[in-house]
């Protein structure tokens, strides 16, 4: 199935987004039959904005560069706000260390915890091989001599064949991508040291598919491990990221304590970081977080259940003042001036053109159509420009960049969504209507015996 | 009251504030426009002759009095209903002819008719009636700028006529042209009264302007001093 399809079909799915689109296309249809009847008004307004085409454009460019700025910053408030929403079903859940973060659990609970810690009947159990993933996170640098940003891989240490099954954003890629990613998954149980790596992290340190390199640990001091890159990720949130067979890491360590039987490796007790869990409802949740905090086997270090969403949340905390200025500071701002920016241009071009506005009126124009007319030209420039401006930006951010890269959490990159391109319009219509609506009602009270009193 | 009126201003005054002074513009003044007739407006700049004029149009309101053109009370019209009856009852004709300079020659003339329901084809018809009437059949493509004034004022009175108003008021049509083309643009609304039957209420200071026109009235002081129906008011002018 491809984009569109998925997209349509989560469209017939919302109610709500389904009925707009009808408006939408009502209004387009509505736009076509009476086009003739008010092509003059649009021919009016092109040329009104024609006439002083530096100012237009100006204005324009000012709007397309708002408008690409508000999109990257409402693309990282959309997917956080997105994987922070609390799911009705079919919902993902975060165990970890209660009172520590991060998290470091001992290996010993991964058994249990996989599967929900059921201990009597009635209990919920969880079915491990396809609803629950563990995470650990190993640290590593290719060049132990010169550890710089761009010698470091952070690896996702997991069981390989649960990456598609249970990894977050998998939903964005295609069949014939997600076919090739389980034939990497595949190669990766058969030999433990093969690795998937981004293309992006592989660019940052220089490698490519097909090379082996050897990490030297920067948590694992002393695991160090000797892999084979065998392939990347498609294009998109994981650019930056790396998996690493689960089994070759455990084994590691665990060679690394029979080797060194009196003093074991200060990770061996807390080496698990995350398990994940998937369930049904709200209700399993709620019965498999009582089983599980309820259990006496996860009392040191004690553990918490989360939702994803609240987990992420949790995650998110450290950036909350970040985000609220994104969000309520620089949003606002941004829309204010592009607000302010169309204002100023519209009062302009009224203010110049107030003889020929009390013309119209003298012709028979009505304070309403020279209202509209007003409108019209400040949301023609707004809209055209947030729509060219959301375009540009969503291809460009998305094809040759490869997404935003403002690492928050577990984010290292975010894609601007296809929703985007209706949200420069969007942005541009609404504050080219704000923005004009003074101008506009000045336009509209122009008083025709006072102008042409001044005239004569 | 006459058949024949169409123009009918009565106790007409309009006042201005300046602060804690009141200036009446025009007080109570009275007059009957024929169908048919050319006026002329004439008088001192300050008499009042611009704010009768635009009374009269329905561009202003006045302070007191009514006024009645054709069958409707326009003095008590709000301003969405005048501008309606502008459209349909009125044609202006301006000293600086204002046109839309974005606008070709045709899509000047055509503006009026937007208004009115109207197909594309009938307003072409229309349109091209009226270009055709003032001469400018060949300039419909022209942009203002690319048109001499004479020409500019030729397009402004076929913008004026285009919707075929009973009423044409005109402010001082000629007086930003030469003398030819003042005397061209007499004519035409000369043509417009006699063959069309068109009321033409013309403000004018230009003695041999008000000289084509049938009837003058001059004003002072926001009062209606002369009026030559009943004083032989232009005939020493004329000879001029």
């Amino acid at each position: 199935m491809n984009n569109i399809e998925k997209y349509l079909l989560e469209l017939l799915d919302s109610p709500l987004q389904l009925g707009a689109l009808i408006l939408g296309m009502i209004a387009f249809l509505a736009i076509i039959v009476f086009a003739n009847s008010y092509l003059f008004y649009f021919r009016l307004m092109f040329l009104n904005l024609r006439r002083n085409i530096i100012r237009t454009s100006l204005t324009a460019i000012a709007s397309i560069v708002l408008v690409f700025v508000i999109t990257l910053v409402w693309t990282v408030l959309w997917f956080l706000n997105l994987v922070t929403s609390e799911k009705a079903k079919d919902f993902k859940a975060i165990i970890t260390e209660k009172w520590q973060i991060p998290s470091q659990m001992p290996y010993a609970y991964e058994a249990s915890l996989s599967e929900g810690a059921p201990s009597q009947e009635g209990d919920y159990k969880i079915d491990k091989s396809i609803d629950a993933m563990t995470w650990q996170f190993y640290g590593a640098t290719i060049d132990p001599e010169k550890k710089t940003r761009d010698n470091i891989i952070f690896f996702f240490s997991m069981e390989p064949m649960k990456m598609t099954k249970m990894m977050d954003g998998m939903e964005e890629y295609s069949a014939s991508q997600l076919d090739q990613l389980n034939k990497l998954c595949e190669e990766m149980v058969k030999d433990k040291r093969k690795i998937i790596v981004g293309t992006e992290r592989l660019q940052a340190i220089n490698k490519k598919v097909g090379e082996r390199i050897k990490l030297t640990s920067f948590n694992y001091k002393g695991i160090d491990l000797e892999v084979e890159i065998i392939g990347s990720f498609p294009e998109g949130r994981y650019n930056q990221s790396a998996i690493l067979n689960r089994d070759y890491l455990n084994d590691s360590l665990d060679d690394y304590n029979r080797k060194n039987p009196n003093s074991k490796h200060p990770m061996s007790n807390r080496n698990l970081n995350l398990v994940w869990i998937r369930v049904p409802d709200k209700d399993v949740f709620q019965k498999v977080e009582r089983q599980i905090t309820d259990s006496p086997s996860f009392t040191s270090p004690a553990v918490k259940v989360e939702t994803a969403s609240s987990g992420i949340s949790t995650f998110l905390d450290a950036y909350r003042d970040l985000l609220w200025g994104l969000r309520w500071i620089l949003a606002p701002f941004i829309l204010a001036t592009m607000a302010l920016i169309i204002a100023v241009a519209i009062s302009i071009s009224v203010r110049e053109r107030r003889k020929e506005i009390a013309v119209m009126k003298v012709i028979g124009f009505t304070p309403m159509q020279i209202l509209f007319l007003v409108l019209g030209e400040a949301v023609m420039v707004g809209g055209f420009s947030g729509l060219i401006s959301s375009v540009a930006t969503t291809m460009v951010i998305n094809n040759v960049v490869g997404g935003i890269k403002f690492p928050i959490a577990f984010f290292p990159v975010f894609m601007i969504p296809i929703d985007a391109i209706w949200w420069g319009p969007a942005i541009g219509i609404s504050t080219a209507l704000g923005g004009s609506l003074l101008p506009s009602l000045s336009a509209c009270r122009v008083k025709v015996s006072e102008v042409f009193a001044r005239t004569s | 009251m006459s058949e024949n009126i169409i123009v009918r201003v009565e106790n007409l005054t309009k006042s201005f504030s300046r602060g804690s002074e009141k200036i009446d513009v025009l007080e109570e003044l009275t007059l009957e426009v024929e169908s048919g007739e050319f006026l002329a407006l004439m008088g001192p700049s300050g008499s009042g002759k611009t704010t009768l004029l635009n009374i009269i149009a329905g561009l202003d309101t006045p302070t007191s009095g009514t006024v009645t053109v054709g069958k409707n009370l326009i003095s008590k019209m709000s301003e969405s209903m005048l501008a309606s009856w502008r459209t349909r009852h009125v044609g202006f004709v301006f000293q600086f002819y204002h046109l839309l300079p974005v606008l070709t020659a045709y899509e000047n003339v055509e503006l009026p008719l937007l208004l009115l329901p109207m197909t594309r084809a009938q307003r072409k018809v229309q349109v091209m009636n009226v270009l055709d009437l003032v001469g400018l059949s060949g300039r419909i493509n022209h942009i203002p700028g690319q048109l001499s004034g004479g020409q500019q004022q030729r397009v402004g009175i076929a913008r004026a006529i285009v919707t075929d108003p009973e009423l044409i008021v005109a402010d001082e049509p000629t007086g930003d042209l030469d003398s030819k083309s003042a005397d061209e643009i007499l004519d035409l609304m000369g043509v417009l009264q006699k063959t069309l039957g068109k009321t033409i209420i013309m403000v004018t200071h230009d003695p041999r302007s008000a000289a084509r026109a049938q009837r003058v009235l001059q004003l002072e002081k926001g009062k209606l001093v002369k009026d030559s129906r009943n004083f032989s008011y232009v005939t020493g002018i004329a000879g001029n």
